[in-house]
């Protein structure tokens, strides 16, 4: 076994344990359980960096390829599901965000390593990696907004014995869902942006034909958290429809992501 | 001659209230009462609890039996004429030593002896009373290594166990749900509907964590007077919809026979408040809010019901939770025992090894006497190899020593050694477990 495959292991054990140890929390077992769930997660996030790193120094950069990128989308998350739960241990929102990094780190490893969907040069570059940066602030939002429309129906139903530990005020779950809205769309914006232009340099948009269904999708997702940022400014839109637009908008990020995926296994 | 922790004491499970009352420190004359502690015959260190379930006293005592004695006289120096003297207060104290005195201040500190299990005041109580030893000179080793330890205790009950972490009455399980949907009061408004005694505790309770509270009631001069009377803004009953429209929390407890709120007027002031969240606590019997505004998308309605249901559940949870933190305490008084004792064997082993020393010297010296002619080189190989034996012969003992210093053989073996090479009684004696309880009543 070579030190790519050891770190690879190492990393998704990691996760994998970690997603056990916040699950198992989340389905009642005490806080130790989730205590050890956020270092051994941090233990996966520090293996994932260095696999990161190491795979720098083999050209295998995070932009250069998709399954990169998701593997990088996958380490931002683990950064900012950290970063988020610094100052407040809400290790509620560990049992989504933990098996999330775990699918995307998974995926990204089963996925061919071939260059990015044909996609070269700095335009290029660029622009996967805005968009890379704002699915992974997306990937955020619509884990915290997930967790908002399960305490919410839990406070409605009255289901107080499940909301005892570890649970994040809804209006902390909303606010931090909405950060990584504010945060994620302009990256995204300008990922549009590069995006469209490459698309225009390489002449695909001359025939109606050639408009994949992933420009569309993208473009509608950006819609969508465009149009919830306004709502929220503008009508003070909150809580569960806010939360229900986010994870609209995540669902079309996605099926982007999961477009590429099938184009790189094609 | 080393200290031993003693406590004697009375608490809400030994004595009724008045005589608690009777016996309370004020924290004005506290730093003197525990200066008098000290200077009692049999007493090196002390230090008091002094709360509203209970008076205890702590000390490093030197002869256990005179201190008590003597703290029991003191104590009861203390009561008023009428109080019924030493013999009414015999049968409410008690009296631990040595392991079940550890074991009682661990537990105290941890809330597993208080009135409500887990209630979080009783840990700075006991931080004030070792602070008060600290600052009038009266606490030592001993009090300086049992409080410390018994405030990480208390901290790894709370962290390991849920003990703490639900509310058990009615208004704090109010709190607690607000909790789960505002990140916090501050600058929070709180409207409270009627002027009951729970709406009066939970508003407290807020404005305390730096919501703005105010009070609305049919009566103005009633509302006016429980606003006067808890620093709560008062608002015209008249305006209740404009009220509600502004609160972020409203709790409701009056005594109207109807609801006051229908689900369609709360959910017409909502579409006003763009469905921001409000939280609705309704106290009432019967209710003043129609059950089914709990629909109302960004209102989170509890009744009287909810909340003692959640009231109750959570209190069968501390009980079971008082299990394991019970658990916990019993092996930190272990944990205890045990660096107790390894501190004991050390003097044993410093004795040995002086023994050792001194007979491989004098048996050095005796053997160079017979041979004068020995040069300096060989005097000193010949010593060298004397306590090079000695060392030798040493290092095992040692060993198993250190080894067993934790287990239970360390007080067998430190008295066979000590009777076998003659050593001076050096090994401190090991804390005893007493609980004597001054009567059958008091026996907790």
């Amino acid at each position: 076994m070579n030190l790519s495959s050891a770190l690879e292991i190492a990393q998704i054990g990691a996760y994998g344990l970690a997603s056990g140890l916040y699950l198992g929390f989340h389905l009642g077992a005490g806080p130790t359980v989730a205590r050890w769930g956020r270092w051994i997660f941090i233990i996966g996030f520090v293996i994932h960096f260095a696999d990161i790193g190491a795979r720098c120094f083999r050209s295998q950069h995070p932009l250069s390829s998709t399954a990169e990128a998701t593997a990088f989308v996958a380490w931002l998350l683990a950064f900012g599901f950290l970063a988020a739960t610094t100052r407040n241990r809400l290790p509620a929102i560990g049992a989504f965000a933990a098996p999330t990094v775990l699918v995307l780190l998974v995926l990204a490893r089963v996925l061919p390593q071939g260059e990015a969907s044909g996609l070269r040069g700095p335009l290029a570059t660029t622009h996967i990696l805005l968009s890379t940066v704002g699915e992974a602030f997306f990937a955020l939002a619509a884990i915290l907004a997930t967790l908002y429309l399960i305490q919410e129906r839990r406070l409605k139903r009255k289901d107080f014995a499940k909301m005892r530990s570890g649970a994040a005020p809804l209006e902390t779950l909303d606010h931090l869902a909405a950060r990584c809205v504010s945060f994620g769309f302009p990256i995204f914006t300008l990922a549009i942006v590069t995006g469209a232009v490459l698309v225009a340099r390489l002449g695909l948009l001359h025939k109606a034909g050639n408009v994949r269904p992933e420009y569309v999708l993208a473009v509608a997702s950006w819609l969508a958290y465009g149009g919830l940022i306004v709502a929220r400014r503008g009508a003070g839109w909150q809580g569960r429809r806010a939360a229900w637009v986010t994870l609209a908008g995540f669902g079309g990020a996605l099926l982007v992501l999961l477009a590429y995926f099938l184009r790189d296994l094609a | 001659m080393g200290l031993e922790l003693i406590v004697l004491g009375l608490s809400h499970r030994t004595a009724p209230v008045a005589m608690r009352e009777c016996l309370a420190v004020d924290p004005n004359e506290a730093e003197g009462f525990v200066k008098t502690l000290i200077a009692l015959p049999g007493i090196g260190e002390a230090t008091v609890v002094s709360t509203c379930n209970r008076v205890e006293i702590y000390a490093g005592a030197t002869d256990r039996v005179a201190a008590f004695d003597a703290l029991r006289t003191y104590l009861a120096g203390r009561l008023p004429a009428d109080a019924g003297g030493v013999g009414e207060l015999e049968t409410h104290l008690y009296r631990r030593a040595g392991r079940a005195a550890v074991h009682h201040l661990f537990r105290v500190a941890s809330s597993l002896d208080s009135l409500v299990v887990g209630e979080p005041q009783i840990l700075g109580q006991v931080k004030d009373a070792y602070d008060l030893a600290t600052r009038s000179g009266a606490a030592g080793p001993l009090l300086g290594d049992c409080f410390p330890r018994a405030f990480r205790i208390a901290r790894r009950v709370r962290r390991d166990t849920e003990i703490a972490r639900q509310s058990v009455s009615v208004s704090s399980v109010a709190v607690d749900l607000a909790r789960q949907v505002f990140a916090g009061f501050e600058g929070r408004r709180v409207l409270l509907i009627g002027a009951g005694k729970m709406a009066d505790l939970a508003g407290r309770a807020l404005k305390a964590q730096g919501a703005t509270v105010a009070v609305t009631n049919r009566t103005r001069a009633r509302a006016e007077e429980f606003g006067q009377r808890l620093g709560f803004a008062v608002e015209p009953f008249e305006e209740l919809d404009q009220a509600i429209g502004r609160a972020d929390i409203v709790i409701s407890s009056t005594g109207a026979r109807q609801p006051i709120l229908t689900q369609a007027a709360l959910a017409r002031i909502q579409k006003t408040r763009r469905n921001r969240s409000l939280v609705i606590v309704d106290i009432a019997v019967p209710r003043d809010v129609e059950a089914g505004a709990s629909a109302i998308p960004g209102v989170y309605l509890w009744d009287i019901d909810d909340l003692q249901k959640e009231a109750a559940s959570a209190l069968s949870g501390r009980r079971q939770e008082a299990e394991k933190a019970e658990q916990i305490v019993e092996d930190e008084v272990l944990r205890y025992l045990q660096t107790q004792r390894g501190r004991g064997v050390a003097p044993t082993i410093s004795a040995l090894r002086s023994r050792f020393l001194s007979v491989a010297a004098a048996e050095a010296d005796k053997a160079l006497s017979q041979v004068p002619e020995a040069d300096e080189r060989t005097r000193k190989t010949i010593t060298r190899l004397a306590e090079s034996i000695a060392a030798k012969l040493l290092h095992n003992p040692q060993v198993v020593l250190k080894k067993e210093a934790a287990g239970d053989m360390a007080d067998v073996l430190t008295s066979a050694l000590a009777q076998l090479f003659d050593l001076p009684a050096v090994a401190p004696e090991p804390p005893q477990s007493s609980d004597e309880p001054s009567n059958p009543q008091a026996k907790t």
